[in-house]
């Protein structure tokens, strides 16, 4: 999978390097922002109120 | 430069670079299946980082903002400010937790508590807020770990520990006096008006902190109890009342 990724990064290895950081970077960022936020009051990690529930 | 070249030499004389054109279809189904499980490892840990960290910086950022604003409305005087109880009602300060002050604001829902603030109950129980003047049960929750924790040290609050929640022009200075470390989180007696689980019978001024426990899960509910021992005038430079100094 990342073999095969490497092999269509364009240029030379340097240049896919940087690109491979670029996109490692892009993938945290949508985790962080996005996936992350939705995911969380899924799990029962921080549910701090008693209730009737 | 000479690492590429290094490589270069590599893949000429050693097999990789024919194998990786024979490799069958069953050695290419584990090495998938292998990144994919290196893959989940490291969201995994990443999502601990974020649970632990980056909520906690997001949330700190919003609370202060939403400190700064209350503040600003205290300070401006203003007669319809001291109604906005959307921004916050006032903050509350326990020495035993050192972190200081905590915003509070209206509701418990998710979408306030994870903006680093403390929240006081309109459901299930609906909190007496100790501007009313009236006998009830003032009860408050926040997170315990992420999302600006800002009850993550209340297993260090004992009994007789001070609990002061600040208002416009009010000290209201509480005592801990019972603490139960881990009760069902269906457990919404303990936020009555007279919460008998405490040990007390009578009607009088009660504060409530609810948290989660044990740190990082949200099996049980931990619990503080506090009494209101005085009310305090603020004065002109909002001198601290004894306990904070």
């Amino acid at each position: 999978m990342y073999g095969w990724i490497w092999r269509h990064l364009p240029g030379n290895a340097w240049v896919k390097a940087l690109l491979s950081l670029v996109l490692a970077l892009a993938v945290v960022y949508v985790l962080f922002q996005y996936v992350f936020p939705w995911a969380e009051p899924l799990l029962p990690f921080n549910d701090v109120t008693v209730d009737n529930q | 430069m000479a690492a590429t070249t290094d490589h270069q030499e590599h893949t000429d004389t050693t097999p990789p670079a024919p194998r990786r054109r024979g490799m069958g279809p069953i050695a290419t189904a584990i090495s998938v299946f292998g990144e994919l499980l290196i893959t989940a490892g490291l969201i995994l840990g990443l999502f601990v980082v974020y649970s632990l960290w980056w909520t906690n910086v997001i949330a700190d950022r919003a609370a202060d903002k939403q400190a700064d604003k209350v503040r600003d409305n205290w300070a401006q005087n203003t007669g319809p400010g001291a109604l906005d109880t959307g921004a916050g009602i006032g903050f509350l300060h326990v020495p035993a937790m050192k972190n200081g002050e905590v915003l509070v604001e209206k509701g418990t829902s998710t979408k306030i508590l994870n903006d680093g603030v403390a929240g006081y109950y309109t459901d299930p129980v609906k909190a007496t807020l100790p501007m009313s003047d009236k006998d009830g049960n003032f009860s408050l929750a926040a997170h315990r770990d992420g999302h600006g924790a800002k009850f993550h040290n209340i297993d260090k609050i004992e009994k007789g520990d001070p609990i002061v929640f600040e208002t416009k022009d009010k000290w209201y200075v509480y005592k801990a006096y019972a603490i139960l470390p881990e009760t069902s989180k269906y457990n919404v007696k303990v936020l009555g008006a007279i919460p008998k689980e405490s040990g007390k019978k009578k009607a009088g001024k009660y504060i409530t902190l609810t948290t989660c426990t044990p740190v990082y899960t949200s099996r049980y509910r931990y619990v503080v109890w506090g009494e209101l021992v005085r009310v305090e005038k603020v004065d002109g430079e909002r001198t601290l009342p004894k306990e904070l100094r």
